[in-house]
């Protein structure tokens, strides 16, 4: 008699998600799916309004991610608008997504997962939150705060708001940088250093112990996607996307976001509300790739600053092509950090940081227009279509966590096969299948574009598809 | 980063889109209007409550946190002393109650204000909506006097403790 184990919903992830494990006769792992149950349609809704209102209309997406949001659907506005922005706008908005990336890395990875890999994946569940690291670490507690503060204060300093920024605007940005504010921000980054300098040591210590997950945590190959620049240094606003196969191979280059939808095809499966990006001419799911921190460091040659590329070269050397194990995400998004805070800095010391032209307006020249960006967990990509007056005929947005969507999958099918013994799960083994998701930081509210709560759903089902185990939390 | 040390912080937690959960904001608004000249009370108003804020917790002498009340009855007016209080499990990463952001910056910061209190206004509705209910609107002018009296007096209590280290210099 076979039987299906449920985790539902997955708890320390960004919305509300289940997991389903499918048992045979003999107890063994069969299949396992992981679903995100809800969904909210601002493809749909965004029909009708003009296409100016749409950065901070698609930014109320999410609460975690709206600058990526706010840049990829300005690029598409831009797009429509056939402009180039100044070149002030351009840096300011790089640095306003990576301060974002810095706040939402800070929060995976010292909220959600450090529980996990500071207390052990067999700890007592009911300390393995931020409390109980900050009781066990309190000084890594303190750095995950402060990192998280940092991000957010660069966005509330540029922005106004520390979530859903309104100055993103199709065109640039509403206002120029003040010089106090650059001072400000500028007098922040040594004790960001100082703290992401902290958070990688810990780490790498911590890393050894969980040899075990890195080889069976998403351990695969497949291809990976990711923005570029032309000098292969890491990119997250400009550039154009590569995607590399399993072993470095480039198989597409300078993919532009008008040509996206040529070679990255959406598939769907009737267990989940999250679409399953993959590579047109591989098919799906062959075609199914990564994104985020680990595919971007594997596309990468250079991240472009000193300090990034000294931990680059180190993160290289866990194979001799690109990194298969999604564990290793953990490592790459600490390296995304330290490369933020870098460009950060970079970016604040260009002489033309202060210039006032950051806008430039346009009405509609063309009547499609897409704009892609990298969000913390991936490449996302706002693809809109709009009448003669500019209002919005068609949108689709493909997003970071449904790019990753069959990667996770076999991640959980993966995980579930190691863990899941004689029919029956133990608490660490549930908690390890948890945490493969957790890896890839996924945000089930952008990726559904749906609402999000954050509790956990475990169940297990016979062969007749009838519940006979559930864990709920 | 370091912040800036308030003798009396006013946080007040609450969305503005849920009809009273707004009343939060809404007295936070009201407060930076009320203490605008007064550069010893810091107001920060956020829609959740997060461990970032267990450092602006730590570095300010005094806290009144702010928030509705969907346990009491709509319009009644609650205010409490607030002790650290260790998380529980499924502790949500992006919301937290006051006495584990006291907890927070006890343990991480070894910090705690002299003074911790929560003012609760009873919600009538928090339903989609930016209007208030009766009872709330009614119970307005005394949390906002209850707010600036608890203000005032641990300013001044504060005062009186100073005084006497001023005498003996």
């Amino acid at each position: 008699m076979s039987q299906t184990i449920t985790i539902d919903p997955v708890t320390r992830l960004e919305g509300h998600g289940k997991i389903t494990i499918q048992l045979n006769g003999q107890g063994e792992v069969e299949d396992a799916h992981f679903h995100v149950t809800q969904v909210r349609g601002f493809e749909k809704f965004a029909e009708g309004r003009p296409f100016y209102e749409m950065p901070s209309l698609m930014a109320r997406i999410c609460g975690i991610c709206p600058v990526s949001h706010l840049i990829a659907s300005a690029k598409a506005c831009e797009a429509i608008m056939s402009i180039r922005i100044p070149h002030t706008a351009a840096q300011l908005r790089r640095m306003l997504n990576l301060a974002q990336m810095v706040q939402s890395h800070a929060l995976s990875f010292f909220y959600l997962a450090s529980p996990d890999l500071l207390l052990g994946m067999e700890s007592d569940p009911a300390q393995r939150h931020i409390f109980g690291v900050v009781a066990a670490k309190p000084e890594l507690g303190r750095a995950g705060i402060a990192l998280r503060r940092f991000g957010q204060h660069i966005i509330e300093l540029l922005g106004k708001k520390r979530i859903h920024p309104g100055w993103v605007v199709p065109g640039g940005v509403t206002e120029p940088l003040e010089p106090a504010k650059r001072d400000e921000i500028l007098a922040m980054i040594p004790e960001a250093y100082a703290n992401i300098g902290l958070a990688l040591g810990a780490y790498k210590q911590i890393a050894e112990s969980f040899r075990a997950e890195a080889n069976l945590f998403a351990n695969f190959p497949s291809l990976f996607l990711g923005l570029i620049n032309e000098d292969e240094s890491v990119e997250f606003t400009d550039g154009a996307l590569r995607l590399i196969d399993s072993h470095g191979a480039i198989v597409e280059d300078g993919i532009t976001a008008a040509r996206f939808t040529e070679i990255i095809g959406e598939a769907v499966e009737p267990y989940s509300y999250t679409k399953f990006a993959y590579y047109k001419p591989l098919g799906y799911p062959q075609g199914s790739y990564r994104v985020g921190p680990l595919a971007r460091l594997n596309i990468a040659k250079t991240m472009g600053t000193p300090r990034a590329d000294k931990e680059l070269a180190e993160f290289k050397q866990l194979s001799s092509g690109p990194v298969w194990s999604s564990f290793h995400y953990h490592h790459a998004r600490l390296i995304d950090i330290l490369y933020g805070i870098e460009k950060i800095e970079q970016i604040l010391t260009d002489p033309l940081i202060l210039d006032k032209h950051v806008r430039a307006t346009a009405g509609v020249n063309r009547l499609e227009g897409a704009g892609q960006a990298e969000a913390p967990r991936g490449t996302l990509m706002h693809n809109y279509k709009v009448d003669e007056n500019g209002l919005i005929t068609w949108a689709n947005l493909v997003i970071a966590t449904g790019q990753n969507n069959n990667a996770m999958n076999q991640g959980v099918l993966q995980a579930a096969r190691a863990y899941v013994k004689d029919g029956k799960f133990t608490e660490g083994a549930l908690n390890r299948v948890e945490a493969v998701i957790r890896t890839f930081d996924p945000c089930l509210s952008c990726s559904t574009h749906a609402f999000g709560q954050m509790p956990l759903v475990l169940t297990l089902l016979n062969a007749d598809g009838e519940q006979v185990d559930q864990v709920i939390r | 980063m370091t912040q800036t040390t308030a003798r009396c912080l006013i946080l007040t937690c609450g969305n503005t889109l849920r009809s009273d959960d707004g009343i939060g904001p809404w007295l936070a608004e009201w407060a930076e209007e009320k203490f605008i000249h007064d550069a010893r009370v810091r107001i920060i108003s956020r829609q959740q409550w997060t461990p970032d804020l267990a450092e602006d917790i730590a570095s300010s002498e005094s806290v009144l946190f702010v928030d509705c009340s969907v346990e009491s009855a709509p319009g009644s007016m609650g205010i409490v002393g607030v002790e650290p209080a260790a998380a529980s499990q499924g502790l949500a990463t992006h919301h937290v109650g006051a006495p584990e952001l006291l907890a927070l910056a006890r343990d991480l910061y070894d910090s705690l204000p002299a003074t911790a209190m929560l003012l609760t206004i009873g919600a009538g509705s928090t339903e989609l909506g930016e209007e208030f209910s009766e009872p709330v609107l009614d119970a307005i002018p005394q949390a906002c006097a209850l707010l600036e009296r608890s203000v005032v007096d641990w300013l001044r209590e504060q005062d009186q403790r100073r005084q006497p280290a001023i005498l003996n210099e």
